[in-house]
């Protein structure tokens, strides 16, 4: 190999160590130095002159081919991020002022003696207490691992929902002597199916979305 | 990608390995740049269809900044199920007869 020869490949490595600066920073800091030394190898490899200017434009023209994609991910991966946050702040949201409107209701009902409110008391009362409960326990588990979440939603409100009526039975019924078991039961099946029907209406709404 | 799965279906390589097993396998018709191939590399390693191997080459058998790559078990599933598509498809363009039959079929 002659020396003008080893100088031009020096010279191209450079140029292209600073032509990697087109791809986004995380892409170029994770595969920067392995393309570099992707492209020292190929260098080696070719044995003339010619080969290795075919190398170079092939180099070239992949970079210029491959920045626009590497940008566009990069953008789609921003997009999908802030529309997750968004779709979360807006679940979360639901879930707070069904929560609130429950315990408002609850409480207006109980200050003024609203029959047509109290009669709904214990199903209002297990709504809050599930909805607090659970939906907390299915966000968590949804976001920390990779479980499906109509699914980890149909267990977290079942067991949520049988754990809540046990405490219900064995602390009210003792303390409270109006303690009234059957309605308490019925509170809780229509909580559980309240908000396992309400996940189920959001999922079928994220859907479309998560196909595109 | 599945020129990549299958250049990395009998052992663990490193980028400059897949290029060339790729180009060999081709005929030179596959000739991967430095952009494409770790573009494809971080997508797959993204879907869980390849992983990076955490030990480094001793510095006296190979470059100790290469990294070498290997298939998952995903990767390996979708390598097989892709093959036995194309498998498929061949068998059915022979029937056809736009393929000459082989000897043992």
């Amino acid at each position: 190999m002659n020396k003008t020869f080893a100088k031009d490949s020096k010279v191209f490595l450079s140029i292209y160590s600073i032509l990697l600066l087109a791809y986004p920073r995380e892409f170029r800091r994770e595969y920067g130095p392995q393309m570099v030394l992707l492209l020292l190898d190929c260098q080696r490899d070719t044995r003339n002159r010619s080969a290795r200017v075919r190398l170079w434009l092939h180099t070239l023209l992949d970079l210029f081919r491959t920045v626009p994609g590497e940008h566009l991910q990069n953008i789609r991966k921003e997009t999908q991020f802030m529309s997750r946050i968004r779709t979360d702040l807006v679940a979360i949201g639901g879930c707070v002022l069904l929560i609130i409107i429950a315990m408002l209701l609850l409480n207006y009902g109980r200050s003024h003696q609203v029959s047509s409110i109290l009669f709904f008391g214990y199903v209002l009362d297990a709504i809050a207490f599930t909805g607090i409960v659970g939906n907390l326990i299915v966000f968590l588990l949804v976001k920390l691992t990779r479980l499906r979440s109509l699914r980890v939603a149909l267990w977290t409100f079942l067991i949520v929902s049988v754990v809540l009526l046990l405490a219900a039975i064995a602390i009210a019924g003792r303390v409270d002597p109006n303690f009234n078991a059957t309605s308490v039961v019925i509170g809780y099946i229509v909580s559980f199916f309240f908000w396992y029907g309400l996940h189920w209406l959001w999922a079928q709404k994220l859907k479309p979305s998560e196909i595109t | 990608m599945f020129h990549i799965l299958l250049a990395l279906a009998d052992k663990e390589r490193h980028g400059y390995h897949i290029m060339r097993e790729v180009e060999e396998r081709t005929g030179g018709n596959v000739k991967l740049g430095p952009g494409t191939l770790y573009g494809s590399i971080k997508r797959m390693i993204g879907d869980g269809l390849i992983e990076e191997l955490e030990e480094r080459p001793a510095p006296d058998v190979d470059d100790e900044r290469r990294r070498y790559y290997r298939l998952t078990d995903f990767g390996y599933r979708v390598a097989s199920a892709e093959a036995q598509r194309l498998e498929h498809l061949v068998r059915s363009a022979r029937a056809k007869k736009l393929l000459p039959r082989t000897k043992a079929g």
